[in-house]
């Protein structure tokens, strides 16, 4: 059963009883009046009858006086009481309210009627003061049993009132009761869960979730109790989630957090709102040698450092951090100088923190030290060069004794002169190699140094081609230069520029065959650059080739045997020469139409 | 015409010293920079072909006493060097060098290229 169905029968009992006594006091009230009019009935009943025997005594008394007053005063004194009784006893049954009074009565007033009739005439004798006597007797007792009657009626009422006073009383007294009761069994089935529900709610507040509930009854107090325990369980479950997963973020946490402490890659976290370093791992402190640490201002903390590029070109930090933080940057070598005049090579890559609604909220700086990278490339160029001057001298010995021999006409037979020049040729391509080896050093360490100069073009296609022209005679290939009208002069390094222009036409003689033509031909390219293109019809690259050509060490298969074979890093250097002057350098190709290699450097303006 | 060829390996000795003496050529010999300023006091040459690395005192210091001895000033000196940056040669040409010959040389030219840089 529900509570609101039980409150509704506690309340309705409770209206019901109130209601039923207030009919019970309308009722005894209702009894009360009646019982009242009974006694004013009584009352005014007994007062016509002491009345009715007053005048029959004074008629009796003037009977009894008539022989001393003179008849005619009699007749008016006897005739007026008559009067006065007719007209009371006429009035007096409607009071009367039982039958037997009323008869009784009615005969009283017949015999008084009889006795007046006879009086009239004559002296009522001694018979007439009988019956008189006797009617008065009569009168005297009914009158005797209605005033008992008005006693009793008068007790009867006092009775009555005495009840409804009580009963009044009782009235709030059992309201009182009622509310009382009424609150008590609201408080038991109401309230108590309620509070009990507080209680656990309370506990569960602070973290219990042990907790007693109402049983649950099948009422809107046991819907609630399965709603909080079904609702403690899900909170329960909610709260495990939320600490499994708080555990799990934690261990996380613990995770990247060793990792980024163990990494030989320093690290800063930058915060953008405060400005300041969130982070900064152990590598970063080893690394930057200084404690600043996390917390400090972001622009202040690389005030006790001096930062210049690679090449000692100062870097000011505040410009370098406004573009690099918020753009990124990948693999930037820098050099950070210390107070102490420690100087370390650092490559420092660069990220915004972005976040979902597409704000930067800080930056993540990572930087590694490079100081070994940098040794390494120095102890590499430096036993490049050594290698190379160790090299050239025994090379110098071989070729010079070789050519000594040749020019004395040593050779025993035609076999003996292949061989000689054989060894002759293959002297001549060691020291290419290690040539282009030197160059390729140098380039990677950034030690070329380039000299660029305005040169006309046509200047520079005539070194190149009479650099090779020998070469070409050798082969029987034509060599012909097609010079544009107009074209500004070139800015390059001359030396640099007909390095790549030979290396090109030299590759070009490679490919073409015996009577066939190798051009050069220069030209405007766009505005403020000229092309040098090297085109020969020899058997072509194949596509998936050319991707190759650029690198170092890669000579394309088939290479013609019979001709001396190139370093493989020609083409490399001449990639190299051609974008450190500013310009680029490009194939097409066709497998057995030929190749053209194009060079574009940047012209003089105006 | 007398040439000192100062050279501290003996077989690139051997070897510019036969393709000069080809090229007609008086050689004098010296294996290293001490020697080679001996030999100069001693025999005037024409020309000195100097190797650039020797040990007790090299091409480079060899070249600065001949140049810094008025009596040996005049005395073109070409260097014979297996380094050959632009660097090295600049600088050889500081110091006052008639020129530079990098090794290894063509043993068939050698004495016709000393002779273009004596002529300038």
């Amino acid at each position: 059963m529900t509570i609101r169905s039980r409150i509704f029968i506690v309340v309705g009992v409770v209206i019901a009883a109130a209601f039923a006594q207030t009919l019970l006091v309308l009722r005894i009230e209702g009894r009360r009046g009646e019982i009242s009019a009974a006694v004013d009935r009584a009352l005014w009943r007994v007062e016509q009858q002491a009345s009715l025997g007053r005048l029959v005594a004074e008629l009796d008394g003037v009977e009894r006086a008539r022989a001393g007053m003179g008849s005619a005063a009699y007749g008016e004194e006897h005739g007026r009481l008559w009067t006065l009784y007719e007209r009371s006893v006429a009035l007096l049954p409607q009071y009367m309210d039982d039958d037997e009074a009323r008869r009784e009565l009615s005969a009283i007033d017949a015999r008084l009627r009889a006795w007046h009739e006879a009086a009239s005439g004559a002296p009522a004798a001694g018979q007439g003061a009988v019956l008189i006597q006797a009617i008065r007797g009569d009168l005297d007792r009914l009158e005797t049993r209605e005033r008992n009657r008005l006693a009793a009626e008068r007790a009867r009422a006092n009775s009555q009132s005495l009840q409804s006073t009580l009963l009044t009383l009782a009235i709030p007294a059992a309201a009182i009761v009622m509310l009382l009761a009424l609150l008590a069994i609201i408080g038991r089935i109401l309230l108590d869960p309620l509070a009990a529900v507080a209680t656990s709610a309370r506990q569960i507040s602070a973290g219990t979730f042990d907790v007693t509930l109402p049983r649950e009854s099948r009422d809107e107090i046991g819907d609630m109790a399965r709603a909080f325990r079904e609702m403690i369980a899900a909170v329960e479950r909610r709260q495990r989630e939320a600490a499994e997963s708080l555990a799990r973020a934690e261990r996380e946490h613990r995770r990247l957090q060793a990792t980024i402490e163990t990494v030989p890659v320093g690290l800063l976290i930058v915060d953008a709102e405060t400005g300041r370093v969130a982070l900064q791992n152990q590598a970063a402190t080893r690394l930057i040698g200084h404690q600043p640490g996390a917390g400090s201002a972001w622009l202040a903390y690389w005030d006790a450092f001096r930062v210049t590029t690679r090449e000692g070109a100062p870097v000011p930090l505040r410009q370098w951090a406004a573009t690099r933080l918020t753009r990124g940057v990948v693999g930037e070598e820098l050099v950070v100088k210390q107070a102490d005049g420690r100087e370390t090579p650092i490559l420092v890559s660069a990220a915004p923190l972005g976040e979902e609604d597409g704000r930067i909220s800080g930056a993540v700086v990572a930087f590694q030290d490079i100081t070994s990278l940098y040794e390494v490339d120095r102890l590499k160029s430096e036993f490049v060069s050594i290698v190379s001057h160790e090299l050239r001298t025994p090379l110098t010995s071989i070729k010079g004794a070789i050519q000594l021999l040749l020019d004395a006409g040593l050779a025993a037979d035609a076999d003996h002169l292949m061989l000689m020049n054989v060894a002759l040729a293959n002297t001549d391509r060691l020291v290419r190699i290690i040539n282009d080896i030197l160059d390729i050093s140098k380039i990677e360490a950034g030690k070329l140094e380039l000299a660029p100069k305005p040169h006309a073009a046509a200047d520079v296609a005539a070194v190149s081609v009479q650099n090779v022209a020998q070469i070409a005679d050798a082969s029987r290939i034509a060599l012909a230069s097609r010079i544009e009208d107009g074209v500004p002069p070139v800015v390059v390094d001359l030396d640099r520029m007909v390095q790549i222009l030979v290396n090109l036409l030299s590759n070009a003689l490679k490919a073409a065959p015996a009577g066939s033509e190798v051009t050069l031909a220069v030209r405007r390219a766009g505005d403020g650059f000229a092309a040098f293109s090297v085109t020969d019809c020899g058997p072509g690259i194949p596509p998936e080739k050319i991707e190759l050509l650029f690198q170092k060490f890669q000579q394309l298969d088939g290479a013609n045997t019979r001709k001396a074979r190139g370093t493989g890093l020609g083409l490399a250097i001449v990639k190299a020469l051609a974008e450190m002057q500013g310009g680029r350098v490009e194939v097409q190709s066709e497998v057995g139409r030929g190749s053209t290699f194009t060079v574009t450097v940047p012209t003089a303006r105006g | 015409m007398t040439i000192l060829l100062a050279e501290d390996e003996p077989d690139v000795q051997l070897i510019a010293r036969l393709s000069l003496k080809k090229a007609g050529f008086t050689v004098v010999t010296a294996g290293n920079g001490v020697e080679a300023l001996e030999r100069v006091a001693a025999e005037r040459p024409d020309v000195i072909l100097l190797d650039w690395m020797m040990p007790d005192m090299d091409g480079f210091e060899t070249c600065r006493r001949l140049k810094a001895d008025p009596a040996t000033a005049g005395i073109p000196v070409i260097f014979l060097t297996a380094r050959v940056q632009e660097a090295e040669v600049a600088r050889a040409m500081a110091l006052g060098a008639a020129g530079c010959i990098g090794k290894p040389f063509d043993a068939l030219t050698l004495g016709q290229r000393v002779l273009e840089f004596v002529a300038g």
